[in-house]
């Protein structure tokens, strides 16, 4: 049995670097120009989004008979690919607002990264529901304002809710990231030598001085704003799954949907998270900052949220059973063993089976196999969603409108596309911002914290 | 980084005090539910499914918060687990107070009548699950699991005290990670099968987390009573702050949200799809007086506790906690009744001696095995290598 220290806490940042050191760390990738293996990636983040772009026009022109969506099937990759990334955004207000709460000190090297990653999935999801509408350029009509027309939005409707929610926990995402980036900016604005670059830093900071009572400030905003980050990012994928369970359909009518979309959409945003923080840290050698150990409780996590979404699956089955309700039972059982099961059992293979590999501690440190289970996840995840959506519409009450769905290149090359367009911006992102929060990383560096000898 | 905070802890008895008063409350409970057996044997049944769930909240939710401690790796806590500890030696209780339940089935649960089942298509379709042997497999496998579970991590930790070896705190954190998975599991299915089968055509995905949110609460606010009322008195090691107190009212804060999210996704849900075969359990609670009652339950439960948690001075204020962790106590106790007893009484709420046997019974015998085991162990695991962290610990 390896031998634990409990008597001590282990150090968040690895190798005590000085503050300096982790500035110049932090600061390096803005103030260098971008190398090869930057533009490379950037082009092929650039190509996805050129299909995606492709795959929008052919939709618009055409109509969205380009589509495989058939009769029974009216949603399908849209709102598929609408759930995901709003799922992949759940994870970086997890980490930075409600671990915050819990006063996890591991999160720091980690949060800026997760909660850029919030807003870009946030945007990437938001553009389906405008692609679903159809009319993407009456996005106005999603709003509820008075107009000649006396044309009200339906305020019973979940996705009008959806609307609201969505667009709320945008804007607190960005305030509270913004708000994080305001010492960081000051600090770019003292190091930088090039004099546009301190114009634009100077005005984004705001005037910071690293003032005692800036400091206080910030801490208190940082506060509030976490605590209304944790309830907001709850409330996303609750309504989220309130789109499906307030209707009637046997698969989308049950109500452990909230919780369970909850889980489901942090254990994708862990998973992606992962991903891209495993590229990250070795690129930019921050091995020291995000650590292993750090990964390592991330992997915990998606052990924990991945069980969770088992338990609702298997609660799901259950009651399905327990209802004798026998199109609720026909509809678990013609997932598992119907048309789509080979969708159902990618789902539950990447899902629930994948995750259980991190009981084991070796498993859990283990750079290549964390990622390739994190990469299952997130195909797991987006099946999963495919799964909800299109087997219970694909198969409803009346079985002489049932339809296979097939999804069309235009569907895959959206999907794609959804990905280059993510990309692109964490790709722009790591050369624009800092991607460590130096203020909040420089506080948990061993030596920094105050002792309590009163 | 060694800090110099010296471990002050004296082992002191209990005042015979608290033994009386845990002794007046144990007869008085014991007295009551003796005659509501003699008088209505029926209605007592269903305040003993009430009393059994809950005390199976504080028992298993405790060992649940003992669990989480050591897989997360917490050390707030530590200078006061012990007292969850203790909480967790109840599991000798649960069969105790299962016991009257199990002559009485017939009274509480429809399904245990085979005339009713063979007439009712639905009802004989669920028979492979609810039938009285497998009910009864169920439910001693999961008090097995608990007890189990229970004996292993207490010895582990009280073997902990004098030995202070740190293996010891790695074999539970595995115990813990074993535990967790069972945990959900038996907490769910006991909530099916005690709460969910009096209705037995009614169903709900969501239910075992509606019970585990409020066995949370539970289990939380029994610790928060007893941590505040020994640390007053000087029953626990030196050096406990308002930041642990905040933190067990920053946890009570989350999980009263915590279930009032549960419980307004399983009304909402139901509300709006409006299909007959789950809204008459609402239905059943909107009668007569259930009506004011169920509106009771959101103010109990939830506004209450939130207002009077929701400002960081309130969850730091040892007097306020005291409250508030009796207030959510009590609601547990009125959230149960709402979940039982409108299968009693259709039509309207009943309240008399009845309903005081068993909570009082409960609490009279948590505060004799309190007394008994501060007698015998330590009330602090003063050999956990985390304690020292756990007395350091500052927001």
């Amino acid at each position: 049995m390896s031998v634990v220290d409990y008597s001590h806490e282990i150090s968040v940042i690895e190798g005590k670097p000085s503050l300096r050191e982790l500035d110049d760390l932090i600061v390096k990738p803005l103030e260098t120009k971008p190398n090869k293996n930057f533009l490379i990636a950037l082009s092929i983040t650039l190509t996805l989004l050129g299909s995606f772009l492709i795959g929008l026009s052919l939709t618009f022109y055409y109509g969205i008979g380009m589509w495989g969506n058939n009769n029974p099937v009216g949603w399908a990759f849209d709102i598929v690919n609408f759930v995901f990334w709003v799922g992949i955004g759940h994870a970086g207000t997890l980490i930075s607002a409600i671990l915050f709460l819990f006063r996890q000190k591991w999160r720091t090297g980690i949060a800026r990264f997760a909660e850029g990653m919030t807003i870009f999935a946030v945007m990437t999801a938001a553009l389906f529901p405008l692609i679903h509408i159809g009319r993407f350029w009456l996005p106005l009509y999603l709003m509820p304002y008075p107009n000649q027309h006396s044309l009200w939005v339906n305020f019973t409707s979940p996705l009008l809710w959806d609307v609201f929610a969505v667009s709320t926990y945008f804007t607190v995402s960005l305030i509270f990231w913004y708000v994080g980036l305001i010492p960081d900016f000051a600090v770019l604005r003292e190091k930088t030598e090039s004099k546009f670059k301190k114009i634009i830093y100077s005005i984004f900071s705001l005037g910071w001085r690293f003032s005692n009572r800036h400091w206080q400030h910030y801490e208190m905003v940082y506060l509030i704003l976490a605590g209304f980050a944790t309830p907001l990012v709850l409330s996303v994928h609750t309504i989220v799954s309130f789109d499906f369970a307030v209707s009637i359909l046997p698969g989308w009518h049950t109500t452990i949907f909230p919780p369970y979309f909850v889980a489901g959409a942090v254990f994708s945003g862990f998973a992606m998270v992962q991903n891209v923080l495993i590229i990250v840290r070795k690129v930019f050698h921050y091995e020291h900052i995000i650590t292993l150990d750090t990964l390592e409780k991330m992997n915990k996590i998606m052990l924990l949220t991945g069980s969770l979404v088992g338990y609702a699956y298997g609660m799901e089955f259950f009651i399905a059973w327990y209802s004798g309700n026998p199109i609720e039972q026909f509809t678990f059982i013609n997932r598992a063993f119907g048309p789509y099961a080979w969708a159902y059992w990618i789902m539950l293979t990447c899902n629930v089976v994948s995750p259980q590999l991190f009981w084991f501690k070796k498993i859990r440190r283990s750079i290549p196999v964390m990622f390739i289970v994190a990469v299952f996840v997130n195909v797991g995840m987006w099946f999963e969603r495919f799964v909800i959506v299109v087997t219970s519409l694909a198969n409803d009450f009346l079985p002489s409108s049932w339809a296979y769905y097939k999804p069309t290149y235009v569907d895959f090359m959206i999907l794609i596309g959804s990905f280059g367009f993510f990309f692109t911006f964490i790709l722009l992102f790591t050369k624009g911002l800092p991607v460590v929060s130096m203020a909040e990383v420089k506080a948990v560096v061993d030596g920094s914290q105050p002792t309590h000898h009163d | 980084m060694s800090s110099e905070t010296k471990i002050e802890f004296q082992k002191k008895e209990f005042s015979p005090k608290v033994k009386s008063i845990g002794l007046i409350l144990f007869i008085i409970g014991l007295v009551l539910i003796s005659a509501g057996y003699f008088v209505s044997p029926a209605r007592m049944a269903y305040n003993n499914i009430i009393g059994l769930t809950f005390i199976i909240s504080i028992v298993v939710g405790s060992l649940f918060f003992v669990s989480i401690e050591y897989l997360s790796g917490a050390v707030w806590s530590t200078p006061f687990r012990r007292i969850a500890e203790f909480f967790t030696y109840g599991v000798y209780l649960i069969p105790v107070i299962l016991i009257p339940v199990l002559f009485n089935l017939h009274d509480i649960f429809h399904w245990t009548h085979p005339e009713v089942v063979n007439s009712n298509k639905i009802l004989k379709e669920k028979a492979p699950y609810l039938n009285i042997n497998f009910f009864l497999i169920r439910v001693i496998g999961f008090i097995i699991i608990w007890i189990l579970f229970q004996k292993l991590i207490s010895r582990n930790s009280e073997k902990q005290d004098l030995t202070k070896e740190q293996s010891l705190t790695s074999r539970n954190v595995k115990l813990s990670a074993i535990f967790i998975p069972l945990f959900a599991i038996t907490l769910s299915f006991t909530a099916i099968d005690f709460l969910m089968s009096l209705e037995p055509h009614w169903f709900s995905t969501i239910f075992g987390v509606y019970y585990f949110s409020g066995t949370v609460l539970a289990s939380l606010a029994a610790i928060t009573i007893v941590v505040i009322y020994l640390n007053e008195n000087g029953y626990l090691v030196k050096g406990l702050s308002q930041d642990h107190y905040y933190s067990l009212g920053a946890l009570m804060f989350a999980f009263t949200n915590f279930w009032a999210y549960i419980a307004f996704s399983q009304f909402l849900l139901i509300w709006y799809a409006n299909l007959p075969e789950e809204t008459f359990w609402f239905l059943q609670r909107w009668e007569g007086s259930w009506m004011i009652y169920s509106i009771g339950l959101i103010i109990v439960r939830f506004v209450i506790p939130y207002f009077g948690l929701l400002t960081q001075p309130s969850k730091m204020d040892p007097k306020r906690l005291k409250i508030m962790a009796g207030w959510i106590l009590f609601a547990h106790l009125y959230d149960l009744y709402f979940l039982v007893m409108p299968n009693y009484s259709r039509g309207g709420v009943v309240f008399s001696w009845f309903e005081l046997g068993f909570p009082l019974f409960i609490i009279g015998s948590f505060i004799l095995m309190l007394f008994e085991l501060n007698k015998r162990k330590n009330i602090v695991a003063i050999g956990d290598p985390k304690l020292k962290r756990g007395i350091d610990f500052r927001l």
